[in-house]
């Protein structure tokens, strides 16, 4: 494909339309975190509204739909190797281990002074 | 010899051969998507560790409870509305029109001058309660709330004063004469590029 983002068609009532949409996704996801439904069906949706939320500000206000897909490609690794890196962590967290040695136990909780004004 | 020099013009007429880009773009805007590449990768760090955070944490406070939630909201409407008056910045920059770009310019700007002020009086208001990236007064057993907050909206935070400033200096020099088409598509990247990180930071803390 040709680069072609100099003269793209991409104009004005267009960028507005898109910020309209966005102002909806956000307030959809808005709606997601005050519905009262199980926290994983809230992790679920919210993390679907955020990702199409990503996809139109890179694909419109980034112009990414008009590049080559190599340069999308490698835009896109970093959400990649954000899954990679919290599936490899969230196995740790399920462990009493790492429980105990982060969480402060309660009677510990007295030593810790609020910080003087 | 006929065929080796026949072979070299190939490679030098390829892509990969000098001269043009693999990726079909002018070398600036490709140095800045490895810049936003990288600090994406800054920031991918911060949300696996807010995940692990607050997955070793019994409990996590209700963020509505805590977060005046009708402040987030309208910082997140400056923040997209900012990005969206910054991509038709980079139309008028494209289209030759300085005069509009510079306009453009000046309201993306406002935009993030009206996110940071928002994000200063929240974060006022936290420290005025007692809170600090090492104590959370509202629960001292989880400072790992505080500490998440302080990190992640800090160093965006930092991004847009960061933006501010970047798009401030292209705004002038655009003023000036001194017009780049590419400098203010640069710059747009960067700008689109914290408003994305916005967008997972209101998901994941505000509304998770």
């Amino acid at each position: 494909m040709a680069h072609s983002a100099a003269h793209h068609p991409t104009g004005y009532k267009q960028y507005f339309v898109i910020w309209v949409v966005l102002l909806v996704m956000t307030g959809a996801a808005l709606g997601v975190g005050y519905a009262p439904i199980s926290e994983s069906l809230k992790a679920f949706l919210l993390v679907g509204t955020t990702l199409a939320k990503i996809l139109v500000i890179a694909a419109y206000f980034m112009h990414l739909r008009f590049e080559r897909m190599n340069l999308v490609v490698l835009t896109f690794s970093p959400i990649v190797l954000a899954l990679i890196m919290f599936f490899f962590t969230y196995g740790e967290t399920t462990g009493s281990a790492t429980h105990e040695l982060l969480v402060r136990p309660a009677g510990a909780i007295a030593d810790v002074a609020p910080p003087a004004h | 010899m006929e065929a080796t020099l026949a072979e070299q013009q190939r490679i030098l007429a390829s892509d990969w051969g000098g001269g043009k880009s693999p990726f079909g773009v002018p070398w600036s805007k490709f140095m800045m998507w490895i810049f936003i590449i990288s600090d994406a990768l800054t920031f991918v760090g911060f949300l696996v560790m807010y995940g692990f955070m607050r997955n070793i944490s019994p409990t996590w406070p209700h963020q509505t409870e805590i977060f005046n939630m009708g402040l987030i909201t309208f910082m997140t409407f400056a923040l997209i509305s900012s990005s969206a008056v910054m991509a038709m910045a980079v139309g008028a920059a494209k289209a030759g029109d300085p005069k509009s770009a510079v306009r453009f310019l000046g309201l993306t700007i406002v935009g993030g001058l009206i996110f940071l002020g928002c994000q200063v009086y929240e974060w006022s208001h936290f420290i005025h309660e007692g809170a600090a990236p090492w104590y959370n007064p509202w629960n001292p057993a989880i400072p790992q709330f505080t500490a998440s907050f302080f990190v992640i909206t800090g160093f965006h935070g930092f991004h847009v004063l960061s933006g501010v400033t970047i798009l401030a200096v292209v705004a002038a020099r655009a003023a000036m004469g001194k017009y780049s088409a590419d400098g203010v598509e640069n710059a747009g990247l960067y700008w689109h590029f914290v408003d994305v990180v916005w967008v997972l930071v209101f998901a994941f803390f505000y509304l998770l």
